[in-house]
């Protein structure tokens, strides 16, 4: 099949199959050029990679706090819950309905403006998103303190 | 032809980079955004807002654990002003005569140092199955340090305790958000008088920092961390426990054990005071790729007010133990480090055990008392290796 390919010369001298027959030694110089081509990609995609990971490993002062997922209810909760305390001390939660229930009528009590017509789809919410099978929660880490070494004095 | 099948292996090399791209990413960008908070190094962020940090276990190699590595557990806002000058400690209550103390004239009175592993009461909260609700803890809310300050009986001896004082409560100036109860927490009077129960300024002789209650904290030793109140501008005596959610239903143990869904009446429950018996294993982390030979297991071991008689390690998931090197540096209330060094002779998977036994006989167990709250979690400690 790829003898009968055809070859263009791309402006960077890389012979490219276009479709045309060639000799045995065509066909493998085309295919040098590219393997080398397939490298370049791969160094390209790898370099893409770890430039984009090490931005994502800067920090994010602009919002350290974490986000509740979305949902009809994410709005509601957001404004109950999070007056008080940030989102990541519900996202970490893997509990049932009857301990969310618990959890809602608690923090209710402490003050989360909370509709009564709104409870138990805010139940609903929490114990669907944060149930006992839910995935373990990767909690981040803070960032390296540059100002300390870390002795003990 | 090899030169075909070489560009066919990079072609596939060159899609799974790219076809990676967006999952790598993703876990990168969930996991990899380090958050800042200044004074803190690389610690596992449990809250930003309030702030809870873990340290990795990693960091358990020195016997004295560095602020900027030492967890931070907090139940509200840390106080937004805090001024030296015009702090204030008062103390009242079932005492002759009530005081006022300014941070300078705390610092004249005699200095006493105390090397404590503090550990929060819910660490390793999140191993507990059924899961409960709170910060979910995993093994690293609990570190030591040397603390220093006036004893708290010199400031209750100056005030003079009434015969009708039974406990002491320490009021801090977190703020409250919303109507949430006020963290105010009471200690029976025994232990406020034990000589090594202090008002600390210091900690690894340093001025305690903000996150651990800068300018002066209790600090109850071998006894949960909730006891030892932070930012602290208020003792009273009082003759009773004091009423209060985080002395009841926060920080109790039932009685007897219960199955989860049990209700709990509060009559049968009792305060979380001492510290259990305890280890975890530092290194190797669970997951490690090992090679066959010489493998240094190593963590460390406390007890509460009781001390660490022996560390004991498996390596067959608990068919055999055999006894882990203590290390040198001790104090009554401090951690102890301890070693073990492993033949990993064969290739495979290993399942290593850390088991610590106090003075007082407690062996950790194999499976932790499950309790509603998810309190003093103190199971066998292990990880999983491969060895290859």
């Amino acid at each position: 099949m790829f003898m009968s390919l055809k070859v263009f010369t791309t402006p960077f001298g890389i012979v490219i199959p276009t479709g045309a027959s060639h000799s045995r030694r065509e066909c493998e110089a085309m295919w040098r050029n590219l393997l080398f081509l397939a490298r370049t990609f791969a160094a390209i995609a790898l370099f893409a990679l770890s430039s984009a990971v090490a931005q994502a490993q800067k920090p994010a002062p602009a919002n350290p706090t974490a986000d509740l997922p979305a949902g009809t209810m994410q709005a509601k909760a957001t404004t109950a819950c999070t007056e008080c305390h940030e989102a990541r001390i519900i996202l970490q939660q893997r509990l049932s309905k009857a301990a969310w229930t618990k959890e809602v009528d608690k923090m209710t009590k402490w003050g989360a403006v909370v509709d009564p017509a709104d409870r138990d789809a805010l139940i609903d919410y929490l114990s669907t998103n944060f149930s006992p099978d839910q995935p373990a929660y990767e909690p981040q880490r803070t960032a390296a303190d540059k100002s300390n070494s870390g002795k003990t004095k | 032809m090899d030169s075909r099948r070489d560009f066919l292996k990079q072609i596939s090399a060159a899609a799974l980079v790219a076809g990676a791209t967006p999952s790598l990413l993703a876990r990168a960008l969930a996991q990899g955004q380090a958050v800042e908070v200044p004074g803190e190094d690389g610690m596992v962020l449990r809250s930003f807002r309030f702030v809870d940090l873990e340290s990795p276990v990693e960091y358990f190699n020195t016997w004295l654990t560095p602020a900027p590595h030492f967890f931070v557990r907090n139940h509200m806002h840390e106080p937004s002003e805090l001024d030296a000058h015009d702090w204030r400690l008062t103390v009242s209550g079932e005492v002759e005569k009530s005081l006022t103390l300014s941070l300078a004239e705390l610092s004249r009175i005699e200095n006493h140092p105390v090397v404590n592993t503090l550990e929060c009461a819910g660490n390793g909260r999140s191993l507990h199955r059924p899961q409960v609700p709170g910060i979910q803890w995993g093994k690293g809310a609990v570190g030591t340090a040397r603390f220093s300050g006036p004893r708290l009986r010199d400031i209750l001896q100056r005030a003079g305790v009434k015969s009708t004082g039974k406990h002491v409560m320490f009021r801090g100036l977190d703020e409250v958000p919303g109507k949430v109860p006020p963290f105010i927490r009471s200690i029976p009077i025994e232990k406020a008088l034990d000589a090594d129960t202090l008002i600390a300024t210091h900690m690894n002789g340093s001025p305690l920092t903000k996150h651990h209650g800068f300018p002066a904290r209790g600090l109850v030793p071998g006894w949960i961390g909730a006891a030892s109140c932070k930012w602290l501008t208020e003792i009273k005596v009082l003759d009773a426990e004091f009423v209060g959610n985080f002395m009841s239903p926060g920080y109790r143990l039932p009685n007897q054990p219960v199955k989860p869904g049990d209700a709990v009446k509060p009559e049968d429950t009792h305060p979380v005071t001492a510290l259990t018996v305890k280890s975890v294993i530092a290194g190797p982390s669970d997951g490690a790729p090992l090679k066959p030979g010489k493998v240094v297991v190593h963590g460390a071991a406390w007890a509460g007010e009781a001390n660490i008689a022996k560390v004991e390690n498996s390596t067959d998931a608990g068919a055999t133990w055999a006894p882990a090197k203590l290390g040198r540096d001790q104090a009554h209330y401090a951690w102890r480090l301890w070693s073990y060094d492993w033949k990993a002779a064969k290739t495979g998977d290993y399942t290593i055990q850390s088991r610590a036994t106090d003075s007082q006989g407690r062996t950790q167990p194999a499976t932790a008392v499950w309790n509603p709250s998810g309190y003093l979690y103190n199971a066998v400690d292990q990880v999983n290796v491969h060895v290859a």
